[in-house]
C-alpha cells in the first residue's frame, strides 16, 4: 500500500516536469514545424537568470522569476528573428541552427558561471507529509502549475484570437497565410510562448534540482520521448505522455532498486512500444498531405 | 611497352577531358592525391592522428547521409550503429582474440543487424517522428551496457584491444585508404539504380510504391548499409583508440553526425566527407583559444547556415559549376555554352 | 558577389588559424610539464591550481638544479575535455605530447579518457602521473606489461579497493558513535551508490563487511550517476528505516542526494564517498541543507596529516580562496615526487627516473607515498594505503565548515599504536536524528 502511495506521487511529480517541458516544446513544432533542440537550453539560461537575480543580486526569487521569464522569452525571440527565421524552409539546417544555438547558451553560461554545481532558492521552503510520503511544496507548486498552464494555453488557443490563428497556422501554413493571417508574425508569437514556457519551468523546476551549463542534455531525451510519444504537436498528448513516463520512472525506482539508473530506458523502451501500435502517437495528427 | 603508352595515353586524356573540366573533380583528385602522399612529407603524429580520426568520422558523417540525407529517414541515434561497431569489434578482439581486420567486419555485421531491428519497427513512423524515436535507441543500449558491466565494462568500456597497426602512419594509411574507398563505394551506390530510388523515397514515397517498387525493401536496405559503414568506423575508432566505452553511444555524438552531415549538405555523400575535413581538424585548430572553443565551433555553424543553409560544399559547388538545361552536364560557372552540346549556359 | 566575399573571407580566416595553430614556438632551457584535465570543470581547476603553484614555488627558488644547470619549470595546459568527449582527451594529449614536446605529464580524471591518454603517453615514452582516475587497471596494466607501461604512475588517489577499505573504517567509527550515543541496538544501513562500474567493488565488499560489523543492510539503491531527483530513492530509504546511508558518489547525483535528503530531513546519516561534498562549494549547492554530510576526503582546513600539509593548504586557500580536493595533488606531485628525484639524479631521461621514482618512499602533503608490487613482486606503481603512508581524511559539514573527523584515535590493528591527525573535532550527529531516537 505504502509502494503504492510512493509510486504515484513520485511519478505525479516527475511527469509535471515533463509536461511543463513538453508543452513549449510540442507548441513550437505544432505551429512552425521547428524542432528546437534548443529548448531546455532557454530552460538553463532561465535557471541562471533566476541565479544572477536571487544569489548575486539577492531578490527575491519571485522577482527572479518575473525577470528570467522576460529575458530568456526577449532572447528567444531575438535567436528566432537571427538564427531561425532566414533559414526556415530548410528542415536541416533549422534543426542543426538550434543544436549550436544550444552549445553557445552552454557555452557562454560555462564561461560566465564556469562549470561548477550552482543551485537557487526555493519559492516555498519546506516539505508535506502526505499519507507518510515526504512531499516538497515545490514539488506540489509543480504539479499545480503544470495544471495551471494547461488550463491557461487551452484558453488561450480556444478563446483567443491569437489562438485562432495559431491553430489554423498549425493545421495548414500556406491556407491560413491566404486567409489573411500573418504566418511570420504568429510563428514568432508562438516561440515567445514556447521559450516563455522553458523559462517558467526552468523558474519551477530548477530549485529542486543543482544548476550546470550542461543541464539541458538529460530532460532533452526525455522531453522528446514524451512528445513523441503523446503525438506531436498535441497539448493534450504531450500532456498525458509526460504522466505514463513519469509513472513509469517511478514505476522502476521502487519496484526495482538496483536497477533505478534504468528509468531512463524504461521510459524511452515504452515510447517505442506505444509508437509501433500507433505511429502517430497517443493524439497525434498524422501529417499525412505533407509527406 | 606501346600498351603500357596507349593506357598512359588514356590516363592523361581522361585526366585532361573528364577531370580537369570541373573544379569540384579537380578538388576530388587533389584530395586524393593530398590524402595518400601526406606522410611522405611529414609524419607528424598529432597531424596524423588527427587526420585518422577525420577519416574515420568521415566514413561515419558519409553512411548517415546515406540513410537520412537520400531516403530522408532521420536518423537522431546514428552514434547507435556507431557504438554496436565499436563494441562488436572490442568484444571480439578482447573475448575471442579475433584480430582487428576480421573483428571490424564482423561488429560491422552487428551493427547492420542493428539497423534491421531499429529499422523494422521504424518503418511505420516518418519525418520527426522517426527522428525522435531513432534518438532513444543508443541511449536504451548504454542502459544494457550499464547493466552488464561484467561483460562491457560499465563506464569504463573495453580497454587495452588490439592496435589497428603498430605505426601511427600504417593506422593513418588503413584509416584514409579505407574512407577512400567506402565513400567512392557509398558514392557509387547513391549514383546507381538503387541510389535514385533512395532519392525518389525521400521526394514521394507514394509515388514510388505506385511505381510498383516495394519501398519496404529498400529503406531497410539503406538501414542496413548505413549501419553498416557506420559500423566499420565504429570498429575502426575502437581498435585506434584502443577502447569502446558509453562515450561512443552519447546523445552529444548522435547530434555531432547530424551536424557534420547538414553542415556540408545532405544527399551528396561528399559534402559530409567534405565538412568532417573541416570540422573536425577546426576543432584542434581552436585550441588556440581553449576557453572559447566550443562557442567558436557553434558561431562558425550557425553562420555557414546562414549564409550557406544548403550546406558548404553544395554553396561551393553551385558557385563554380552550374548544369546545362539541357543536356544536365555540369560546366564551369565561366563558360558560357555547354562543353559537351554547346547550348547557351544562363 | 558580395556574398562571395564572405565566404572567401570566412575560409581565409580559417586558414589563417590552421597555420597558426601548427606553429609552436618551444622554450629551450625550461622543464616542460603538460597538465591535462577538464578545465572547464572544478577537477581540471584544481589540477591546473596545484601545478601553477608548484611552477611558481619552484621557479621563485631558481627552478630546478639539473646537473649544472638549473632549470625553470614551464607548464603547458592542456583542456581534455574529457567530461564531454574522449576523442577531445587523446588529442589533446597527442598535442601535449608530439607538439608542445613536455617532458612529463600530470593529471587525466575519467577512467574511460585516461586509459587510451595513458596509451598515447606511454607510445612516447613520456611519465604520465594520474591525478584524478582511481581504477585499478591503469596500473595493473604496468604490472602486466612493465616495459610499455612503466611511465605510468599513480599520483592521486590511492585505488579504488583502499578507497573501500577507508570508507568501510569510516562507516565502522560512524555506526559505534550511532550505537552509542542514540541507543540504537542494531544499526542498519542503506547503501546508495550511483550505477557506476567503480562502486560495484565496494557494494560487493559491503555486502560482507557490513554484517561483519555488526549491522545490518536495509537495502541497496542505484541511482544514475547523473540524478538530479532523488526524493523517490529517499522516501524509499526512509521506509527501510536505515539509520546510516553508506552513499558511494563520484558525480553530480552527490548533490541533490544530500541537499533532498537534509530538506526532508531524512532520519539517517550520510557517510562514505561523496565527491561533491569534498569541494567548497558543495555548501552553496546544497544550499545547506548539506550540513551534517561525512565523506572520505584528501584535504581539510586546519587539518594536518604531516608537517607539508599546512603550508599547502593555506597557501593554496589564499591563492585561489578555496580549499584543495585531490585533483591539485598535481601540486606534491611536481614538488614532492618529481622535483627532488629530477635534481638527485640530474636527468631529464625517463628510463633513469622511474627506478628511482618506483623505489623512492617520500613525504607528500597528504602523507607518504611508496609504491606497491603485486602479489608476483611486480611493479604496479600504485600507491600504499595504510598507517603511516596515505590514509585520506574523514569530514563532516558542520554548519558550513568542512571539519576532519577521522582519523581520531584510530586503531588499525588491535595492538597497533592509535592513530590521530592534527586538528581533528568530534563526529556530529544531526539533531532531528537526536530527537527522533533520543528517548
Amino acid at each position: 500500500m505504502n509502494l503504492l502511495i510512493d509510486i504515484i506521487i513520485s511519478g505525479l511529480i516527475s511527469g509535471s516536469v515533463f509536461a511543463l517541458l513538453a508543452i513549449g516544446f510540442s507548441l513550437i513544432f505544432g505551429v512552425a514545424r521547428i524542432v528546437n533542440i534548443a529548448h531546455t537550453a532557454f530552460y538553463m539560461v532561465a535557471a541562471y537568470c533566476i541565479y544572477v537575480v536571487t544569489q548575486r543580486m539577492g531578490f527575491h526569487p519571485l522577482w527572479g522569476m518575473v525577470a528570467a521569464i522576460v529575458l530568456v522569452t526577449l532572447l528567444g525571440i531575438i535567436s528566432y528573428k537571427l538564427f531561425i527565421n532566414p533559414i526556415r524552409e530548410h528542415h536541416g539546417a533549422v534543426l542543426i541552427a538550434t543544436i549550436a544555438l544550444a552549445m553557445a547558451f552552454q557555452e557562454v553560461m560555462g564561461i560566465i558561471f564556469t562549470g561548477s554545481y550552482l543551485s537557487v532558492p526555493k519559492l516555498i521552503k519546506g516539505y508535506h507529509v502526505i499519507l507518510g510520503v515526504k512531499v516538497f511544496y515545490q514539488q506540489l507548486l509543480t504539479f499545480g502549475a503544470a495544471l495551471l498552464i494547461l488550463a491557461g494555453l487551452w484558453a488561450l488557443l480556444m478563446r483567443t484570437k491569437l489562438g485562432l490563428a495559431v491553430r489554423s497556422t498549425a493545421q495548414d501554413r500556406e491556407v491560413a497565410n491566404l486567409m489573411g493571417i500573418n504566418e511570420a508574425r504568429v510563428a514568432m508569437a508562438t516561440m515567445g510562448l514556447s521559450v516563455g514556457l522553458a523559462a517558467l519551468t526552468g523558474a519551477i523546476v530548477v530549485p529542486l534540482t543543482v544548476l550546470e551549463p550542461h543541464m539541458w542534455m538529460h530532460p532533452l531525451v526525455m522531453m522528446m520521448a514524451v512528445v513523441v510519444l503523446g503525438g506531436l504537436g498535441s497539448l493534450k498528448g504531450s500532456f498525458l505522455g509526460a504522466y505514463i513516463l513519469g509513472f513509469a520512472e517511478a514505476l522502476v525506482v521502487f519496484l526495482a532498486p538496483m536497477g533505478a539508473f534504468l528509468k531512463g530506458s524504461v521510459a524511452l523502451s515504452i515510447m517505442i512500444l506505444v509508437l509501433l501500435i500507433r505511429p502517430e502517437g497517443l493524439f497525434g495528427v498524422s501529417f499525412e498531405e505533407e509527406r | 611497352m606501346g600498351i603500357i603508352l596507349y593506357y598512359l595515353r588514356k590516363l592523361l586524356s581522361v585526366i585532361k577531358n573528364e577531370v580537369l573540366v570541373l573544379p569540384s573533380r579537380v578538388v576530388v583528385a587533389l584530395f586524393f592525391l593530398f590524402l595518400l602522399l601526406l606522410p611522405l612529407f611529414t609524419e607528424d603524429p598529432y597531424l596524423l592522428r588527427i587526420l585518422t580520426l577525420t577519416s574515420i568520422f568521415a566514413i561515419l558523417a558519409a553512411s548517415w547521409d546515406l540513410l537520412s540525407g537520400f531516403t530522408g529517414q532521420m536518423n537522431f541515434g546514428h552514434a547507435l550503429f556507431f557504438g554496436v561497431g565499436a563494441y562488436g569489434a572490442a568484444m571480439l578482439n578482447k573475448y575471442a582474440g579475433i584480430p582487428p581486420w576480421s573483428t571490424i567486419p564482423l561488429g560491422a555485421l552487428g551493427a547492420v543487424l542493428a539497423g534491421l531491428v531499429i529499422g523494422i519497427p521504424c518503418l511505420r513512423l516518418r519525418g520527426t517522428y522517426l527522428a525522435l524515436t531513432t534518438l532513444a535507441f543508443p541511449i536504451i543500449l548504454m542502459g544494457i551496457v550499464f547493466a552488464f558491466p561484467d561483460l562491457t565494462g560499465g563506464e569504463l568500456g573495453i580497454s587495452g584491444i588490439a592496435r589497428l597497426a603498430r605505426s601511427r602512419v600504417a593506422n593513418y594509411y588503413i584509416a584514409v585508404v579505407v574512407m577512400l574507398g567506402l565513400c567512392t563505394i557509398m558514392w557509387k551506390i547513391t549514383d546507381s539504380n538503387t541510389g535514385i530510388i533512395f532519392h525518389a523515397i525521400r521526394e514521394d514515397e507514394l509515388a514510388v510504391r505506385a511505381s510498383g517498387i516495394n519501398t519496404t525493401r529498400y529503406k531497410l536496405l539503406a538501414f542496413s548499409l548505413s549501419g553498416f559503414f557506420a559500423g566499420i568506423s565504429g570498429g575502426l575508432y575502437a581498435h585506434f583508440m584502443r577502447i569502446a566505452g558509453p562515450s561512443t553511444l552519447e546523445v552529444s555524438m548522435s547530434f555531432q553526425v547530424v551536424i557534420w552531415a547538414i553542415f556540408g549538405g545532405v544527399a551528396t555523400i561528399y559534402g559530409p566527407v567534405g565538412a568532417v575535413f573541416v570540422l573536425f581538424p577546426l576543432m584542434e585548430v581552436l585550441r588556440f583559444w581553449q576557453d572559447y572553443r566550443i562557442l567558436m565551433f557553434a558561431c562558425v555553424v550557425l553562420l555557414i547556415l546562414l549564409y550557406m543553409p544548403d550546406g558548404l560544399f553544395r554553396w561551393l559547388r553551385d558557385k563554380t559549376e552550374k548544369e546545362c538545361p539541357r543536356c544536365k552536364i555540369r560546366n564551369v560557372a565561366m563558360r558560357h555554352t555547354c562543353r559537351i552540346c554547346t547550348a547557351q549556359l544562363d | 558577389m558580395e556574398r562571395w566575399g564572405k565566404g572567401i573571407l570566412i575560409l581565409a580566416m580559417a586558414f589563417l588559424f590552421a597555420v597558426s595553430s601548427f606553429t609552436v614556438v618551444s622554450g629551450q632551457d625550461t622543464i616542460k610539464i603538460g597538465v591535462i584535465g577538464p578545465m572547464k570543470f572544478v577537477q581540471g581547476q584544481g589540477h591546473w591550481n596545484g601545478a601553477t603553484m608548484a611552477a611558481e614555488e619552484i621557479n621563485a627558488k631558481g627552478g630546478i638544479q639539473v646537473g649544472a644547470k638549473k632549470m625553470k619549470i614551464e607548464l603547458v595546459q592542456a583542456d581534455s575535455n574529457e567530461f564531454l568527449n574522449v576523442t577531445d582527451a587523446t588529442t589533446a594529449m597527442e598535442r601535449l605530447v608530439t607538439k608542445d614536446k613536455v617532458h612529463f605529464i600530470v593529471g587525466g580524471f575519467r577512467t574511460e579518457a585516461v586509459l587510451p591518454m595513458q596509451d598515447i603517453a606511454m607510445e612516447n615514452k613520456k611519465i604520465f602521473i594520474g591525478v584524478g582516475a582511481a581504477h585499478d587497471e591503469l596500473c595493473n596494466r604496468v604490472a602486466r606489461d612493465y616495459k610499455t607501461y612503466k611511465y605510468w604512475f599513480r599520483g592521486s588517489p590511492f585505488n579504488s579497493t583502499f578507497l573501500g577499505r577507508t570508507s568501510f573504517v569510516h562507516l565502522a567509527t560512524v555506526g559505534a558513535i550511532l550505537k552509542g550515543s542514540l541507543n540504537i541496538p542494531k544499526v542498519k544501513v542503506a547503501i546508495a551508490a550511483e550505477k557506476a562500474e567503480w562502486t560495484e567493488p565496494l557494494i560487493k565488499g559491503g555486502e560482507t563487511a557490513i554484517p561483519a560489523m555488526g549491522m545490518e543492510i536495509a537495502g541497496i539503491w542505484r541511482p544514475s550517476p547523473v540524478a538530479t531527483d532523488v526524493t523517490a530513492e529517499l522516501s524509499a530509504i526512509q521506509r527501510s528505516d536505515a539509520h546510516l546511508i553508506f552513499t558511494i558518489f563520484s558525480s553530480s547525483v552527490g548533490i541533490p542526494f544530500a541537499r533532498q535528503a537534509g530538506e526532508l530531513k531524512i532520519p539517517a546519516v550520510q557517510v562514505g564517498i561523496n565527491v561533491e561534498a569534498q569541494k567548497d562549494g558543495f555548501w552553496q549547492a546544497t544550499r545547506g541543507m548539506g550540513n551534517y554530510v561525512a565523506t572520505m576526503n584528501t584535504y581539510a582546513r586546519g587539518v594536518e596529516s604531516n608537517e607539508l600539509t599546512k603550508a599547502f593548504v593555506d597557501t593554496y586557500v589564499k591563492r585561489f580562496n578555496e580549499t584543495p580536493t585531490y585533483t591539485a595533488d598535481t601540486y606534491s606531485v611536481i614538488v614532492n615526487s618529481l622535483a627532488p628525484v629530477i635534481e638527485q639524479l640530474g636527468t631529464l631521461d625517463p628510463e633513469k627516473l622511474i627506478p628511482v621514482m618506483e623505489t623512492r618512499v617520500h613525504k607528500s602533503c597528504s602523507g607518504t607515498v611508496a609504491y606497491l608490487k603485486d602479489a608476483e613482486g611486480r611493479h604496479l606503481h600504485e600507491l600504499r594505503w595504510g598507517p603511516g603512508f596515505l590514509t585520506a581524511l574523514g569530514v563532516q559539514w558542520q554548519d558550513g565548515e568542512l571539519k576532519g573527523f577521522w582519523p581520531n584515535k584510530w586503531k588499525p590493528a588491535p595492538e597497533a599504536p592509535e592513530v590521530t591527525y592534527k586538528g581533528m573535532v568530534p563526529y556530529k550527529i544531526p539533531p532531528w536524528m537526536i530527537e527522533k531516537y533520543k528517548k
